[in-house]
């Protein structure tokens, strides 16, 4: 036995030796920013073209490719790799003129045909959409790029050139032709401040400088993202400085985060709002169809105290499902906690004493943080809830098949505007709308081609109001993302885009002089 | 014996066949990965085109043909959230998790066989209740509190260890020990039992009686019998070590197969789930009819019972 | 697991009489774990009288209260609260009868599928065995977390589904070991002379093999009574176990574990030492059954 056991020992200690150089030797390390990532991180996110509509892969797009015109510090639109654009008196033509001289890591000029490319070869989120409104793309010269609509659209540039969509992300024609996608995804070449070093799928991405970047050479030489799925663990590595930036820290970890010397607390905001909805409300016989009873609810829920208790304060309470920052935003009187005048109304509505409200549901990755809380509040104004969280796919899937009952809670973190958001969530034939009511969605078949803004903007504010009005939902919170940041970022790039949830631009990033 | 050998390969054969089948199904009822793949509140379009290009608007019957096509072609298909071969990821973690298995091993042998031995030995002494407490605390606590406690201690407390990740020997040692430990009252128990089933044995007391010393006769005798299980065992749990470390993986950002697995399930990635579950099926069906048959060698009479 | 050696005639097994208790000699009793299940038990029975708070409904101002020994603790929350402010030690109490049920539950639901399975997969033999062990190797070529995540995502999580999901995935170790049994206990001469005397096949499995075949399982329930404690815990760690806001010790333990770096470690250190302690007594209990029942049964 000691034999075999020495000589598994020794085979162990092999395999070890043979394991140890894999960590690739890293420029100095005052060059090197590292980040723990909460998400995998998959080389899908390489590509602009396949940007399925969430956030995650921008945090990987802004650093390895640039966009024609991108969400920047202060800006919603802000010209990058075209220098500005102008709408045809008509509405119809979109035109773009293009920077200079621009290059991407592999040394080729971009041009006309490169974004047209792009978009042509877009494929993820909206896409098809985008591809109905957009009847052509024409490149007159190789500094100019004209959309041509099939009618006038007025949310061109929010699907064009924010995270809606990743149209606007430019990638070399030539290049993409030559290694076609699969190869494009394996060796990536942008026109982003940062070139592709190496990539291990899911566990970590090494990212180096690209000095020809068309804004300013960036800061820091190298930027590593490596993927840290537990949270504890993020902010154990931030601690002792394996990383400098650490996503999505949350609860009693982002207090003691606040409390430790050299590590700062950073909230992002996206445009990500959680809320209640008692879908029972379209129910004739549930009490949740008397206006009161939802008005109650809503008195119900100290939403300051759950901000405290879920994101130290940093979030905000939020009185409508429609994040504050999106486009043709209407802000509800802010909601109030008054239990007291809760009671009466539920009293008023004929519940004196309450009444069994069955479950609130919710996915148990997002769910819990407001989804307990809630139940103990609504409980306390004799609103007899249960909790019934789900398994996140499940849930999500169960709520667009209308099989929950209850209250439901949502969160949604969509980009778009307020009427990307109204349409899913308020207007009949959205995937989680359980009812509706015909005026609305009436206003809203009005406002979908309308092109005067202040026409458009008075009818979404029209239906806001009426959903607020109505008590439909229980808003609860905008939510913040906390991160921390470690000693050796002097510019960390957080919330610095706004509505943007992660570090960017990269090529500002610095690191502190020692 | 040929027969033998011929029929369990028969039936290994069948098990996995049984599994392709199962693992197929059930990840298809555990629901749709679309969702998941885009914020909730995109649009029914996008989710419709996305449907499409991952094949699953298709029958289920059409989409099991392909999927046993293309895994008789070797192919596992291709990842829905990282869009690449799941055999090529699957490969790329693959030397972690056996690196992470091998050293768990070792410190889970390193703590059940002198742990097993004392306990036969020193039947009810302290060495025995000790060790035996030792090992067993392995399996009472949960491997992601024991992660998080060595994470405090080494990592943040005492700065030695990396909290996760992995590239060095050091990186490997705490994942390995919170596997391993869970693993170690296993071997104990067996070591324990079969220690004592050979001192008890003829040739053990015929040692002592030719007047060898105790310590040699433990040793040299009674030590070498008593392991052959006690490997067996080893070997087996070796395959599980490889394949299930989820917990321990995800705690400490180890990129192995368990990660790989839990992502796998948390998104409803289907083709890397019934990739990273019918490899382990077959490793494990694989390491049972070895072992099946190495003691159909050793003991005949195995052969005839069915 | 499928190592398998040949199973002899076990000596306690030996006695072909029906339904009886086990005959033990209660030397070296496990005192100290006996009275920790006796008292987890008595917890969990009469948790409505003992527990001073509702488990379930905290109030979010008294949030991460420290036990009462601690500067900022209080009588009125002896073990503190958790980060909805609900009452650690009740949430404890009522724990204890969440982690009974469903490890209770789970074990017995795994073991009569289990040993029932085994018994007939072990004397009918033939196709009857076949089909059981082939179901029985896929069972265990998938291994058990993968499977409980997969129904738990399925089913969705409650306490209910999680013993049926416990059960469902652990039923196959009984399978194994039991059929193992049986396959030598019906070479034996009191099985064989039930034949010889016209017994049928459902009498003598029942009989003649279930009681034999009792200690083993007895056994091995008692050992697995941690593994499935520890399984339950693992769950809540994935997102999949429990859900809150039932006070499951496993829940209580991948929740509180955020707690812990920053200085709450009560929501993680007692959960802790619960599960610690009932897996621990659990399985010393077992042990000591172990040897005194059935010294044949190795691993596990």
């Amino acid at each position: 036995m000691t034999r075999l056991l020495r000589s598994a020992l020794c085979a162990s200690l092999v395999v070890l030796a043979l394991a140890a150089p894999v960590r690739p030797a890293l420029a100095a390390p005052e060059g090197t920013l590292t980040w723990a990532v909460h998400i995998s991180l998959a080389p899908t996110y390489f590509d602009p073209a396949e940007t399925p509509g969430l956030i995650t892969p921008f945090m990987v797009l802004y650093a390895l490719h640039d966009a024609a015109a991108k969400p920047m510090p202060g800006q919603a639109f802000a010209p990058s790799l075209a220098e500005s654009w102008n709408l045809s008196k008509d509405g119809l033509v979109w035109e773009f003129v293009l920077r200079k001289n621009v290059r991407f890591h592999n040394g080729e000029t971009m041009t006309a045909e490169d974004v047209k490319f792009s978009f042509e070869r877009y494929r993820g989120a909206g896409a098809k959409l985008l591809k109905e409104k957009v009847v052509g793309v024409e490149t007159p010269d190789p500094h100019r790029v004209r959309f041509r609509l099939k009618q006038p659209w007025p949310d061109f540039m929010t699907f064009y050139a924010t995270p809606a969509t990743g149209a606007a992300w430019v990638v070399p024609k030539k290049y993409v032709e030559k290694v076609g996608d699969e190869g494009f995804k394996k060796a990536p070449v942008g026109a982003g401040p940062y070139k592709f070093v190496s990539f291990r799928p899911g566990v970590e991405l090494v990212l180096e400088a690209h000095e020809g970047y068309w804004r300013k050479v960036p800061n820091v030489k190298t930027l590593v993202l490596k993927v840290i799925p537990d949270e504890a663990t993020r902010l154990a590595a931030l601690k002792r400085g394996e990383v400098d930036i650490a996503y999505s820290i949350t609860g009693p970890l982002a207090e003691e985060l606040k409390r430790t010397p050299g590590l700062t607390l950073k909230p992002t905001y996206m445009p990500f709002t959680s809320w209640l909805v008692p879908v029972e409300q379209w129910d004739p016989k549930s009490p949740w169809h008397d206006r009161r009873v939802r008005l109650a609810a809503n008195l119900a829920i100290d939403r300051d105290g759950i901000n405290q208790a879920a994101y130290l304060g940093l979030a905000k309470p939020a009185s409508s499902i429609i994040p504050s920052q999106m486009e043709y935003f209407w802000q509800p009187p802010a909601p109030g906690y008054d239990p007291a005048q809760a009671k009466k109304l539920l009293a008023e509505a004929g519940y004196p004493n309450g009444f069994d409200a069955g479950n609130l549901s919710g996915d148990m990755i997002y769910g819990s943080a407001i989804g307990e809380p809630s139940v103990n509040y609504l409980n306390a104004i004799g609103i007899r809830v249960r909790l019934h969280l789900m398994e996140r796919a499940a849930y999500y899937a169960e709520y667009g098949e209308k099989k929950l009952r209850g209250i439901l809670y949502t969160g949604s973190a969509a980009f778009g505007n307020a009427a990307t958001r109204l349409e899913s969530y308020v207007i009949g034939g959205g995937r989680y709308v359980y009812g509706s009511h015909p005026d609305m969605d009436g206003l809203y078949s009005e406002q979908v081609n309308e092109t005067n803004l202040r026409v458009r903007q008075q009818i979404l504010t029209k239906i806001q109001q009426m959903a607020h009005e109505r008590a439909m939902f229980i808003p609860v919170m905008e939510t913040a993302f906390l991160n921390g940041v470690g000693p050796r970022a002097e510019v960390h790039g957080l919330n610095v885009i706004p509505g943007f949830a992660y570090s960017a631009p990269y090529e500002d990033l610095k690191l502190r002089k020692k | 014996m040929r027969r033998f050998v011929l029929r369990r390969m028969a039936y290994a054969a069948l098990s996995l066949i049984l599994l392709s089948v199962t693992i197929f199904l059930f990840v298809r009822v555990t629901g749709d990965p679309t969702v998941l793949l885009v914020e909730p509140g995109a649009s029914q379009a996008d989710l419709e085109a996305l449907r499409h290009d991952l094949g699953l608007d298709r029958s289920l019957v059409v989409q099991y043909g392909t999927f046993v096509r293309d895994l008789l072609h070797g192919d596992f298909g291709r990842s829905f959230y990282y869009r690449m071969p799941v055999l090529e990821l699957y490969l790329s973690r693959l030397p972690n998790s056996l690196l992470l298995a091998v050293v768990a091993m070792a410190f889970s042998l390193i703590i059940g066989i002198p742990s097993g031995i004392m306990a036969a030995v020193r039947v009810g002494g302290w060495w025995d209740s000790g060790g035996k407490m030792f090992a067993l605390l392995g399996l009472s606590m949960p491997s992601f509190w024991v992660g998080l406690l060595l994470i405090l201690f080494f990592s943040v407390y005492l700065g030695w260890l990396h909290s996760s990740g992995s590239g060095t020997v050091l990186h490997v040692l705490m994942p390995a020990f919170a596997l391993g430990w869970y693993f170690a009252a296993a071997h104990m128990r067996l070591t324990r039992s079969s220690m004592l089933e050979v001192l008890g044995s003829e040739y053990v007391k015929l040692a002592r009686l030719k007047g060898l010393s105790e310590l040699r006769v433990i040793a040299k005798h009674a030590f070498k019998n008593a392991l052959i299980p006690v490997l067996t065992l080893a070997g087996i749990n070796l395959v599980l070590m490889v394949n299930v470390a989820i917990v321990v993986e995800t705690v400490f950002a180890w990129p192995g197969i368990g990660r790989l697995l839990a992502e796998g399930i948390a998104f409803r990635d289907f083709p890397i789930v019934q990739a990273t579950v019918l490899l382990a099926g077959a490793m494990i069906v694989v390491v049972n009819l070895v072992v099946d048959v190495l003691y159909a060698v050793i003991d005949p009479r195995i052969r005839y019972e069915r | 697991m499928s190592v398998s050696p040949a199973p002899s005639p076990s000596p306690v097994a030996s006695a072909p009489v029906a339904w009886r208790l086990p005959r033990v000699n209660l030397e070296g009793l496990p005192t100290v774990p006996i009275a920790i299940l006796a008292l987890l038990i008595f917890l969990a029975v009469f948790a409505e009288f003992v527990a001073p708070h509702n488990p379930e409904i905290g109030t979010l101002s008294q949030r991460f209260r420290p036990p009462a020994w601690l500067a900022g603790g209080s009588s009125e929350h002896l073990l503190g609260t958790d980060h909805i402010g609900r009452d650690v030690l009740s949430r404890l109490i009522f724990g204890a009868r969440v982690s009974m049920i469903v490890g209770f539950m789970a074990v017995i639901f795994a073991g009569v599928v289990g040993t029932g399975l085994g018994i007939l997969s072990g004397y009918l033999g033939g196709w009857v065995d076949q089909v059981i062990m082939r179901i029985t190797d896929a069972w265990l070529a998938l291994p058990a977390l993968t499977f409980a995540i997969f129904l738990a995502a399925i089913v969705g999580p409650s306490e209910f589904n999680i013993v049926i999901i416990l059960g469902i995935v652990y039923w196959t170790r009984y399978a194994r070991v039991i059929r193992g049994e049986v396959l030598s206990l019906k070479e034996r001469d009191f099985v064989r002379l039930a034949v010889v005397a016209g017994c049928s096949k459902w009498t003598i499995m029942r009989r003649h093999l279930l009681p034999n075949v009792l200690n083993s399982a007895i056994v091995l329930a008692t050992l697995m009574l941690g593994v499935v404690i520890v399984t339950e815990a693992a769950l809540s760690f994935l997102g999949v176990g429990v859900p809150p806001p039932k006070p499951a010790w496993g829940l209580m333990l991948a929740d509180g574990k955020k707690g812990l770096m920053a200085g709450y470690w009560w929501l993680t250190v007692l959960p802790g030492l619960c599960i610690v302690m009932m897996v621990l007594a659990a399985n010393l209990l077992g042990d000591w059954l172990r040897v005194k029942l059935d010294p044949q049964l190795r691993q596990l």
